[in-house]
């Protein structure tokens, strides 16, 4: 039942020109879950998660998120979205960004508690453009998690972010996913993949394993989650 | 729609201009320069061209008619000698000069005028008040040359305007609108550029919010900030350049406002065909440049070759022109069935271009 799903992806495809970017992907993701997606630059992370937002149109296969079959409007209202690049107003401060994204989602109370989640609540006065890299990336992040959606779509959001607060944010996702958010992220880091509950690797637009850390290293037969990923991807290019 | 959410995005549009000092100055310090420079240009330049006056006429009609080209406010006359006039033509310091040759006195007697006129001719700008003079000083000679009888006294009666009505009185009414209408457009498809090359429209149509609501809160946003923009032109040309105005001045700033709609839907509508800051830029030739040429701003309409009148015809802004014309020059008011069609299409373009800006506002990207 696709209901029992966060997040029910069933046979996506989608081309761009020639370049096939995904070719009939299927993964559901429970409630509640941290689901890794793992691959090179240019593999379709991203344009995964833009179809199961609603961005990207599927030339054939479905998307349904919390029993509502994708592009879905209202639904979107339980989504939170963090794209690769940080989509900020630069002229504005860390405070009124947040207070926009949260007036859009009728959610002005979260702004002070997303701010501390990110640790930037001392720099809410701050205009972003004065803001290193990962503190925009931190921002980017407070304003996809400001209405504590019940499905969060993270698209490489460790970027840029130094090795102290990557460890707090990834605490705080599974604090998330504890209070029962859904959690989809996209990572090349590999060192990330093993923080995951469940991990789907992703080349040339094809799931090629999925599974926890343990089962993707078992598959591949080694221990090693990144020489897993390396074998499993040099199978695929071989046949 | 969500008056919440088109708040939201309005609130915000405003906020980043607060801090942008540099488009705050294209938006109300530009239109100050460009119509403060416009009224010097006209009002402030030095229009009465030099001219040389050669009198070697023998008998009395040249020095009458040499004394009448002095009077003359449309040039600057000085006496030269006919020899140096050619000299005095090339190194520029005189724009003409007229030769009353000794027998021209003899010559008029017998039925010929023939006063030489020499002109530089490179400028047909100077050359008409030259000329211009000219007929004024024979119209002058004729009326006071002795024993002529001759007395001209012409009625001038005015429909529109008036002895102290000037070109700036005419290029004002239509530059108020132009001013509004091509920095709100420019300022509009750069700031929605900027939503699509920074990634917050692509942030935007993941959330909640409806097209509608994205295209009003701005809508919103540029058109408080354009209707400031158009009561500070409107002041400063009234108050400061004193152009003409014949009629009511909130007709003028509503037709202004029309204007604004006009300007903000089409650089929303337009930002959508434009992928960098660049090719935003690239429609301003293509949208501004034939609306200034064609829209009767510089040349009448009506003067205008067919084919460009048909052009002319389904620009916006050649309605918006007129309008503001008749308002200023004319005192035209509501119930002039003119006006009443040059606002409804104004409007009936604004209208057509939200839904054209909202049609083209994809929430999917591919």
């Amino acid at each position: 039942m696709a209901e029992a799903f966060a997040v029910d992806v069933e046979g996506v495809q989608k081309s761009f020109g020639g370049l096939r970017a995904l070719d009939g992907v299927t993964m559901r993701i429970r409630p509640g879950e941290i689901y890794g997606l793992l691959g090179p630059n240019g593999a379709g992370k991203t344009t995964l998660i833009r179809a199961i937002v609603g961005l990207v149109a599927p030339e054939s296969g479905t998307v349904t998120v919390l029993g509502r079959r994708m592009p879905d409007v209202d639904q979107l209202r339980n989504i939170g979205y963090m794209t690769q690049q940080a989509a900020l107003y630069p002229g504005l401060s860390v405070e009124e960004n947040v207070q926009f994204f949260a007036a859009i989602y009728g959610a002005e109370g979260g702004v002070t508690e997303a701010m501390q989640l990110v640790k930037l609540d001392e720099r809410r006065k701050s205009v972003v453009a004065t803001l290193s890299g990962g503190m925009r990336q931190r921002l980017s992040l407070a304003c996809a998690l400001v209405h504590k959606p019940k499905v969060l779509l993270l698209d490489e959001p460790t970027v840029g972010v130094d090795p102290q607060l990557r460890v707090e944010l990834w605490e705080d996702f599974h604090r998330m996913a504890d209070g029962g958010t859904t959690i989809i992220v996209s990572s090349h880091v590999m060192d990330e993949a093993e923080r995951c509950q469940r991990l789907g690797l992703i080349q040339y637009g094809k799931l090629l394993a999925e599974g926890t850390p343990a089962e993707v290293r078992a598959q591949a037969g080694t221990n090693n989650l990144e020489e897993a990923f390396l074998r499993l991807a040099g199978r695929r290019d071989e046949s | 729609m969500s008056a919440r959410r088109v708040a939201a995005i309005t609130r915000r549009l405003l906020q980043q201009f607060r801090r942008d000092r540099r488009t705050l100055a294209l938006l109300f310090v530009a239109p100050i320069v460009i119509l403060g420079l416009l009224g010097y240009l006209i009002r402030g330049s030095q229009s009465a061209p030099p001219v040389g006056i050669a009198n070697e006429d023998q008998g009395p009609l040249g020095g009458v008619f040499a004394s009448a080209l002095e009077q003359s406010s449309s040039i600057s006359a000085s006496t030269i000698q006919a020899s140096d006039g050619e000299a005095r033509l090339k190194d520029g310091s005189l724009v003409a000069y007229i030769v009353f040759s000794p027998d021209f006195s003899q010559r008029a007697q017998a039925g010929t005028v023939a006063p030489e006129v020499h002109l530089e001719g490179s400028q047909p700008g100077t050359s008409s008040p030259v000329l211009q003079a000219l007929q004024q000083a024979l119209t002058s000679m004729a009326a006071n040359a002795p024993g002529s009888g001759l007395h001209f006294e012409p009625g001038i009666q005015y429909l529109y305007g008036g002895p102290g009505f000037d070109t700036l009185d005419y290029f004002g009414a239509a530059f108020i609108g132009l001013v509004v209408f091509f920095l709100v457009f420019v300022i509009t498809i750069v700031a929605f550029l900027n939503e699509r090359s920074q990634g917050t429209l692509e942030r935007l149509m993941a959330s909640p919010l409806r097209r509608g609501e994205i295209v009003l809160g701005y809508m919103l946003g540029f058109t408080v900030l354009a209707l400031i923009q158009s009561v500070e032109v409107l002041v400063f040309s009234l108050a400061v350049l004193n152009v003409h105005n014949q009629g009511n001045v909130l007709l003028i700033f509503g037709m202004e406002a029309l204007m604004v709609l006009a300007a903000v839907n089409l650089g929303i509508f337009l930002s959508m065909f434009a992928r960098t800051e660049f090719q935003a830029v690239q429609f301003i030739p293509l949208v501004i440049v034939p609306q200034v040429l064609l829209s009767g701003i510089l040349f009448p309409v009506s003067t205008e070759p067919k084919p460009l009148q048909l052009v002319s015809d389904v620009l916006p802004l050649t309605y918006a022109v007129n309008g503001l014309r008749d308002v200023m020059i004319k005192g035209a008011d509501l119930t002039w069935p003119s006006l009443q069609l040059d606002a409804g299409i104004v409007a009936g373009f604004g209208a057509l271009v939200i839904l054209a800006g909202v049609a083209t506002l994809r929430r999917r990207i591919a």
